[in-house]
């Protein structure tokens, strides 16, 4: 489960997205001044549709590292989505053993972010039946291949990306 | 959500860490490649009961055995994974005898 947050408008003070790698956070603000931030999942399998306060309590520990002058904004509202994690934190654009299904999965929590190259290269695979370029490695085999994309270095466990 | 842990009572689920499904064995060594990537790589994501390890690092440091609902975390049972696992050991045991 993975939350994501907005706070009370305010007046323009970031105009990108601005995320911190070291503590796992990332902010921008909205057209109407709200602040759109969010951070770590769950780690546990759920279906809960819903957040709880320990991920609340670390995700805005990680943006008063990165930019303590938002402590005192308050909190509008919170939503919880389920995140489709793969076991070594990369996704999945592929055929299946199935003629006609296609998969474009396993994007865990980087997957509006990643959408429009990821559309790009699905679209490649289902006009030509043949991966694209930049999306070769990104196959359904891989873990029986032994050939996991593990960016991070960090293991085959989803709750470890 | 809280976990009762059998040795320090109930503690808020910020004590534990995660470590997945607990139904899983390692294979035999021999065992053929599919097996052992099904051990590695390949889990079921029940939406309901999920037998599940837990880690209490803040407490005892015990590895639990819970039994968790995975719509709602209602949380079933909590087992000391080592009495989990002798259980086991000792129903191989007696099939063997058998």
């Amino acid at each position: 489960m993975l939350q994501a947050f907005v706070s009370e408008g305010i007046k323009p003070f970031i105009d990108g997205v601005v995320t911190f790698g070291a503590g796992h956070f990332y902010i921008s603000q909205s057209d109407k001044g709200g602040l759109v931030f969010g951070g770590d999942i769950d780690g546990y399998n759920s279906y809960a549709q819903r957040g709880n306060l320990p991920v609340i309590e670390d995700v805005c520990e990680g943006g008063m590292a990165l930019m303590p002058r938002i402590g005192r904004v308050r909190l509008l509202r919170h939503w919880g989505g389920i995140m489709d994690m793969s076991m070594d934190g990369s996704p999945i654009i592929d055929h299946t053993p199935v003629q006609g299904l296609y998969l474009n999965a396993g994007w865990c929590y980087g997957g509006f972010k990643a959408t429009p190259a990821s559309g790009l290269c699905f679209a490649h695979l289902l006009a030509r039946d043949e991966p694209h370029p930049v999306a070769t490695a990104y196959r359904l085999d891989r873990f029986a291949r032994g050939a996991v994309i593990d960016e991070k270095g960090m293991g085959a466990q989803p709750n470890l990306h | 959500m809280r976990l009762t842990c059998p040795f320090c009572g109930s503690r808020g689920v910020e004590e534990f860490t995660y470590r997945g499904d607990a139904t899983v064995r390692r294979p035999a060594a021999e065992a053929g490649d599919a097996a052992w990537v099904d051990y590695v790589y390949l889990r079921d994501n029940p939406a309901g009961l999920h037998q599940e390890l837990w880690y209490h690092g803040v407490g005892c440091r015990s590895w639990l055995v819970v039994t968790r609902d995975t719509r709602t975390h209602l949380v079933s049972d909590v087992r000391a994974a080592r009495a989990v696992a002798q259980a086991e050991h000792q129903a191989e045991h007696k099939e063997g005898a058998a």
